[in-house]
This record gives structure tokens, C-alpha cells and sequence, in this order.
């Protein structure tokens, strides 16, 4: 690290255009900052090394030994810190969850809802969130459940495009028993006379539920896997070099914007079973918020292509130790990512 | 407001003070040394953000804030090399940014120019400390006096160590992944090389057409079909119709071998001239790898990235919480994403030092349980059982919680 006053020379050369020092000046300047060629451990100077410790044989083995002892301490002595902050910082979250998970309750209300969600300046219009199947027995009734608790609170806030990534796809299988549960749980928010319509798919999967859109919150939503990620990219790339070997195509013609149609079709327009109007509910192709219902920021293989511009959130690690996986779907949870898409801070009143 | 310009330049004066220094530098010294001893990320990349609003804030022109932003460079690659990182790839330049005001482009590429030349300047230094340096992205849109320097730089560092430093330099993550498609498709609609195609696969394939021709012409067809349709669908199309089979692979999708339909016809010739035949098939018809073979580790091979360890933390600073088209396809699987909010003129040890530790510390955790959430196995080195017993105890003594 160099010092203050040479970092102060190496501004000033760098106001006068380079003129002030010549390549030999600056050598000299970072010389006492540069590691002792002694010291690199790369194989490259295997042989130079060998060379050193045999014309002076190994100078300081105590010393050495010490140093790496001091570093060992250290190391756990940071730990040890880092350990104990890190605990206190996440019972400081547990603590602040809890108190928000009793002030903001949904109690299934719309209107609570769509209060908690009024003030902010902006909502995504196509939200993503990843979820992790557990691995109790009952995980995919748990998992089912999330997802149509995540559907209603969408409804209810305005979103009209929810996408749900499961890396296993083990959603994608169900996707009748889904939807009946969905279906369930929004008749229980909204009451059965104006419940929203409800649009279910996964890409490859025809939609499931009503070809034409009733109400105004109605909601879209897209089911995901790993499988729609890499493998799509790389089923592209099949299809592409067929089409290149047979000549129907040239490797020229292949753009970002070819790719970007291509994967878009697969991932956002929902395949109607009739084919009628396709370009009705179109979903935005790139989710606008991901929501990460996990103790630390993780993709796990959520399709890359449409992760360009998508914000980032990520619930945290605050109910540490006991399950280890997954990340329950809580309310609060969702309201915190939607106060951060906003730039809003979150208040303990209402 | 006096006294907290006071107060910052007594602070300034303070740390810049000789013996405070020395204490300083040594207790990095001594982070950095101590954060060796635990795992250490191979791959680290960094979004450099924030250098505009630094000199926005601090009212200095906007290229000293890019200037500023180079040292923390700097900086926090002498951390990560020492810290034991081998490779480093940083987001110098999108070619969105091709988009922002011409000086603002203009002095960018400048300090890209005057930082690479310099670093060519030093080459002899460059090759006792130095990384390896390559350049990511569409180098064909740099001017070229830029272009210049950069082959410059990269050919210089090109026989430096392991250590790997990065640049995407006008890149966009969207542009690799087209590339990386582009390139494999190209790859695989080349037509295979007929030098010597017998020596592609252990079994001829004519001959075992040969041998399945000779088998149904002894055996009576009708008992065949029956036979192997009680069996099962498959193996009845594997062997009922040979001629009808061989003609579909052999076109298009031959894998690994460069015979085509015209061989097979011409059994007789094979045999006495080989080198004919196979040529013979070539320009005729010409046989390709089959697209089925393409897999993710084929695209991975095309990506700009090739060849370095698999990203295992991605940091972007001054708290905009996108990837900004960048190492889409490198970071979304395993890799750790780390949203700080710190300008990056600002980034330093401190910054850097809780997220090592919070991934070391995860990274123990996940080997000592590896059906826990969070689960990299992809660097964990399998262990035996006593092995990991030993490591718990020693994780648990050195943590101590």
C-alpha cells in the first residue's frame, strides 16, 4: 500500500500527463511496496526459487514459523469477532422481523395490503422470486402453499406478473393441483364473487385457467426451472448449428437480438391451447425485482439471459441455525424487497 | 461545518502520520496473511460503480474520479493477489457506456491508454509480480491507438503466472453469450476433416453395416420384424432396416467419424481404397459433428471467460443491486452476488474484509455439513470421515462458535 506522499506524487504525474515522472521514477517510487520476489509462491519461479535456496540455504524458519502462527491466530481471532458480530447483526434482525411480521400482518385483508403498498413510488410490474423446496416430508405442500400465498399478496398489491423459480421443477409437474390451490387461496383473500383470474404456466406447458382476462387484477404466472436457464441456451445453440449445417442459416446472422426473440418466445408469451390471441397478456420478458427467499444472494441457476436489469433482493439471513435451508416466505419478507424496489425505507408504524 | 473540516484534516493528518501508517500497513498485513489461512475464493469479480457519483459528491471533475477509481483498483487487487485470488475480472467498460457524453468516453479510453502503456513500460516488473492480463469484449469497437495498447499490454503479460487479471473492456454479458452461440455454431457447421477417418473410432462403421446387411440377408425378415416387435419397438427399428437407418446419421448427424451414405454403398471400394472413399463422401455430402453433442460445458469453453476457475463472488458497489449485463451466464449458478454500499473510489480492505469472512465462513460451514443450504460443492475436496471430524474439531476450536 503505498504511503500518502508518494500516492500524492503519482496524482500530481497524473495531472501533468505523465510528463512529471519517467518509467524509472515510478519503479523506484513502488519499489519498497512491492512483495519480495522471495515470497511469491507461484509455480513459475519454481525454478529461480530452487535457484535462491540453494545458493542461500533457508535464512528464517523460526521467523517463518512465528509469522504463520501469528496469521493462524489471527485468523481465528477474526473469526471469533466476526462470529460474534454477525450473530448479534442477525438476532438484531430476528428481532426487527418479528416486529414487523406483527405490524405489517396481511390478516388476508386486499385493503391492508394495498394500503402497505400505496405510498410506494413504484412497484415492479413483473416480480420474480426464487424459492428452495426443503426437505421435510410435507416440503411440496409447503412449497405449493408459498407460491399461492406469493400469488394472492401480488394480486393484491397490483403486480400482474409473478414469475416462481424451483431449480428442481418439481412445480412444473403439478400444474393442475397449483392451480386449484391458487385458485383456493385467492377465493380466501378476495372472496369467491371477485376473485382474480388466474393464468398458470410453465414454458413448454399449455396455460392453465381462463383464455380471456375479466378483471383488472388479474395475475400471470410463470413457472420456472434450472432447465429453462443454461439448457435453454444450449437447445438454442442445437437448433442454431442445425440449422447452420443444413444451410438455412449463417453464423452472421446470429445477433443479440435474434437470441433475445428466440428466448423471449420461450420464457414470456404464454402458449395459448387455442392459439387464438397470443399477444393478449404478454409477460414482460425481464423481471423487473427478484426476490430472493434465501440466507444469502444465490441465483442457483435462475434463467441468466433475462437477469440483465433485474433488481436484486435478498430477504436475509435472520432465522439462522434450526432448518439451515430455505427461508420461510414471509409476508414481511415480501413488503421488505417491495420497499426496497422503491427506494423507501421501511417504518415500524403503519 | 469548520470543525468537521478541521476534525477531517486532523484525521488526515493523523493517519498520515509515519508511525500510524506503518501500524496501519501492518495490520492489513496481518488480515491479509491471516485470511490466507482459511479457503479463499479462486474467481472474484468486481462491478466497479460509483466513480461518478464519488466525483459528483466531492466535487472534483469526473475523469479524477475515474482516476481515483483506477487506485482502488489498485488497491483491492493487491489484496485479492495476496489474499491468495487467482484470477480477477473486473467491469471496466459496457458497450452501453459507448452511449454516455464523448469526453467523458474519450478520457476513459485515454486512462485505459496511458494505464495499459504504462504497465508495458514496466515489463520486467510486470513479469516478476505482475498477472497475466487479457482483455474481454468486442475489442474491434476501440479506436485504434487503444487497440494498440492493449495487444500490447496482453502480449507482455502473456507468459506472467497464474494469477489472472480480467478486463471487460467494451463488454456486455448479452454480447458474450450471442459470441459464445455464434462461435459454436460455427464450430459445428464446418465440415469434418477427412484425413485419416478410420482412426476416429475403434469400430469401422461401414463394417458393421456390412455385418448387419450380411446377418438380415440370412436370416428371413418376416421372422425378424415379428421377433424383435415382441421385443420392443426399439430394437426394432436398430435392426430392421439398416439401409434406411445408416442413411439418416450418416448425413448429418455423424459423430466422430467423417464416413458418409456414399461409403456404405460402395462397401467393395472401401475396403481397397480407403482415402477415396472417405473424400468421395466429403464433398458429396459433407459430414458434421452432430448438435446434439452441445452442452453447457461446450458454451462455457466459447465464453470470454474460458479457462478460469468458476466465479465464486461477484461484489458490485455504490448499492445499485443489477448485474448490468455482466457475467450473466459466470454468476448465476453458484456464485455469491454482494451489493455494498460504498462508492467504489472508497473500496477498501474493510470493505472487502467482512465479505471474505462471511464467505470463508460459510464455506466451512458447508463443508463441515454439506446438506446445508448454501452448499458449494463444486471447491469442497471430498473428504473422508475422520477427515471431517478432524476439520469440525478444528473449525469448532478456531471458531469457538
Amino acid at each position: 500500500m503505498p504511503s500518502r506522499s508518494s500516492r500524492e506524487t503519482i496524482r500530481a504525474q497524473i495531472r501533468n500527463k505523465g510528463d512529471a515522472l519517467t518509467p524509472a521514477d515510478r519503479e523506484a517510487l513502488l519499489k519498497p511496496y512491492l512483495p519480495d520476489p522471495a515470497d511469491l509462491t507461484t509455480s513459475r519461479s519454481a525454478r529461480s526459487s530452487r535457484l535462491r535456496s540453494k545458493s542461500k540455504p533457508r535464512k528464517t524458519p523460526i521467523r517463518t514459523f512465528i509469522k504463520s502462527q501469528i496469521h493462524r491466530l489471527a485468523y481465528a481471532l477474526t473469526h471469533i469477532i466476526f462470529g460474534i458480530v454477525v450473530r448479534l447483526i442477525q438476532a438484531y434482525h430476528a428481532v426487527v422481523d418479528r416486529i414487523l411480521a406483527i405490524v405489517y400482518h396481511h390478516h388476508r385483508t386486499p385493503e391492508l395490503i394495498r394500503k402497505d403498498v400505496r405510498s410506494l413510488k413504484r412497484l415492479p410490474q413483473h416480480l420474480s422470486v426464487i424459492l428452495t423446496l426443503r426437505k421435510e416430508d410435507d416440503a411440496l405442500a409447503v412449497l405449493m402453499d408459498e407460491v399461492a400465498e406469493l400469488t394472492a399478496w401480488c394480486t393484491c398489491a397490483g403486480i400482474a406478473q409473478l414469475s416462481v423459480y424451483e431449480k428442481s421443477g418439481v412445480l412444473k409437474s403439478c400444474i393442475p393441483a397449483l392451480h386449484q390451490i391458487i385458485s383456493t387461496k385467492l377465493a380466501s383473500y378476495h372472496g369467491t364473487s371477485q376473485q382474480p383470474s388466474l393464468q398458470l404456466y410453465a414454458p413448454h406447458h399449455a396455460v392453465h385457467g381462463p383464455s380471456t382476462p375479466s378483471a383488472a387484477n388479474d395475475i400471470t404466472c410463470l413457472l420456472l426451472s434450472s432447465t429453462d436457464g443454461r439448457e435453454t441456451i444450449v437447445d438454442l445453440t442445437k437448433t442454431l448449428a442445425e440449422m447452420s449445417q443444413n444451410g438455412k442459416l449463417s453464423p452472421e446472422d446470429i445477433t443479440p437480438e435474434l437470441v433475445d426473440a428466440e428466448i423471449t418466445e420461450i420464457t414470456a408469451h404464454p402458449v395459448r391451447g387455442n392459439g387464438s390471441r397470443a399477444s393478449g397478456s404478454l409477460l414482460k420478458a425481464e423481471p423487473d425485482l427478484l426476490l430472493v427467499f434465501g440466507p444469502f444472494l444465490k441465483l442457483d441457476g435462475f434463467p441468466p439471459w433475462q437477469l440483465r436489469l433485474t433488481e436484486m433482493y435478498c430477504t436475509g439471513d435472520r432465522s439462522y441455525g434450526a432448518t439451515g435451508d430455505g427461508e420461510a416466505v414471509e409476508y414481511q419478507g415480501f413488503m421488505r424487497g417491495l420497499w426496497h424496489y422503491a427506494g423507501a425505507q421501511m417504518r415500524f408504524g403503519r | 461545518m469548520t470543525d468537521s473540516i478541521h476534525l477531517s484534516r486532523l484525521r488526515k493528518w493523523f493517519l498520515a502520520s509515519p508511525p500510524i501508517e506503518f501500524a496501519i500497513t501492518n495490520l492489513k498485513e496481518l488480515l491479509i496473511g491471516a485470511l490466507r489461512q482459511g479457503p479463499i475464493p479462486q474467481h472474484v469479480a468486481f462491478v466497479m460503480d460509483g466513480n461518478r457519483r464519488f466525483a459528483r459528491s466531492h466535487g472534483i471533475e469526473t475523469v479524477e474520479g475515474h482516476n481515483l477509481g483506477f487506485e482502488a483498483l489498485a488497491r483491492i487487487l493487491e489484496v485479492c493477489y495476496k489474499s491468495g485470488v487467482k484470477v480477477v475480472t473486473i467491469y471496466a467498460f459496457s458497450i452501453e457506456n459507448f452511449k454516455r457524453s464523448k469526453f467523458e468516453v474519450d478520457a476513459l479510453m485515454d486512462m485505459a491508454k496511458v494505464k495499459l502503456s504504462q504497465m508495458a513500460q514496466h515489463g520486467d516488473l510486470l513479469d516478476r509480480y505482475g498477472a497475466k492480463v487479457r482483455v474481454l469484449g468486442r475489442l474491434d469497437l476501440l479506436k485504434p491507438d487503444v487497440l494498440a495498447a492493449v495487444n500490447k499490454a496482453v502480449d507482455l503479460t502473456s507468459r506472467n503466472g497464474d494469477r489472472v487479471l480480467n478486463i471487460c473492456f467494451p463488454y456486455t454479458s448479452r454480447d458474450e453469450i450471442t459470441s459464445a452461440i455464434r462461435e459454436t455454431v460455427e464450430d459445428y457447421s464446418t465440415p469434418l476433416k477427412s484425413t485419416n477417418g478410420a482412426g476416429r473410432t475403434p469400430f469401422s462403421e461401414s463394417h458393421i453395416t456390412h455385418n448387419i446387411r450380411a446377418q438380415n440377408l440370412g436370416t428371413k425378415p418376416h421372422d425378424m420384424s415379428s421377433d424383435s416387435d415382441s421385443l420392443s419397438a426399439e430394437s426394432s427399428t436398430n435392426e430392421d432396416d439398416p439401409i434406411l437407418r445408416n442413411d439418416y446419421p450418416h448425413r448429418v448427424y455423424e459423430s466422430g467419424s467423417s464416413f458418409s451414405s456414399s461409403t456404405t454403398l460402395h462397401l467393395g471400394q472401401q475396403d481397397g481404397h480407403p482415402q477415396k472413399g472417405a473424400t468421395q463422401g466429403n464433398t458429396s455430402d459433407p459430414a458434421f459433428i452432430s448438435p446434439e453433442t452441445i452442452t453447457r460445458q461446450t458454451l462455457s469453453d466459447h465464453m470470454l471467460t474460458k479457462g478460469t476457475p468458476p466465479l465464486d463472488m461477484l461484489i458490485r458497489t455504490s448499492a445499485v443491486e443489477r448485474l448490468s449485463d455482466f457475467m450473466l451466464w459466470q454468476c448465476h449458478e453458484n456464485t455469491e452476488i454482494v451489493f455494498l454500499n460504498v462508492l467504489w473510489p472508497e473500496f477498501d480492505l474493510w470493505h472487502f474484509l467482512p465479505v471474505m469472512l462471511g464467505w470463508q465462513r460459510r464455506i466451512s460451514k458447508s463443508r463441515q455439513n454439506p446438506e446445508a443450504e448454501g452448499n458449494f460443492a463444486g471447491d469442497s475436496p471430498e473428504s473422508s470421515e475422520e477427515d471431517l471430524d478432524a476439520r469440525a474439531l478444528r473449525q469448532g476450536k478456531v471458531k469457538g462458535i
